[in-house]
């Protein structure tokens, strides 16, 4: 029962994220004073959200990404995010390169890029003192 | 094992049926726990079911 219970939490994460995620993009914009926006992006994650869960029922895979249960799903999940971060990484030093090509500062892709190594290399110790 | 499906070793494995294709397939391999786990439900060795191919 307590496996079970701890499982339904499990799921339940990523779209609890999304539905608060949309809270705080509602508040943002409300507080630009664009509060039709922030409605509107509160309405897209929270069919983001609904759409996760309805898709749980019917593909595994959307079962294993959000509960992690399946070590093949969460090894695809892990090895998805590393690609997507290398894009990300990609994206930042053409967007910085092409800034300061064009005389400007760089900002904030030169901080964005620093936060990227120092997480790398902070993650690469903590990963490596843990074994 | 003759009457059990891909589903019900994925059930009792706690892992996706798609997981348990890709390792009967070949694509995937497992973990040693969950090598270890199946291994234990036929009653048989890891190295029985599993083989280490360095073609």
């Amino acid at each position: 029962m307590q496996t079970t219970a701890k499982t339904s939490r499990k799921y339940l994460a990523t779209p609890i994220f999304g539905v608060l995620m949309g809270v705080v993009y509602l508040v943002a914009l409300s507080v630009a004073g664009n509060p039709v926006s922030g409605v509107l992006a509160f309405a897209v994650m929270v069919a983001f959200s609904g759409g996760l869960l309805l898709a749980r029922r019917r593909s595994e895979t959307v079962r294993g990404l959000l509960d992690h249960r399946d070590e093949r799903i969460s090894a695809i999940d892990l090895r998805a995010t590393a690609v997507t971060a290398l894009v990300m990484i990609a994206v930042v030093l053409v967007a910085f390169v092409v800034e300061i090509a064009r005389g400007q500062s760089g900002w904030p892709y030169s901080m964005i890029g620093a936060v990227g190594g120092v997480t790398y290399l902070a993650a690469v110790i903590v990963l490596r003192i843990r074994g | 094992m003759k009457g059990l499906s891909q589903a019900d070793l994925a059930q009792r494995m706690d892992v996706s049926r798609q997981t348990i294709n890709s390792i009967e397939t070949g694509r995937y391999t497992p973990s040693l726990p969950l090598a270890i786990a199946i291994a234990r439900f036929f009653g048989v060795t890891v190295e029985e079911i599993f083989h280490a191919d360095h073609s």
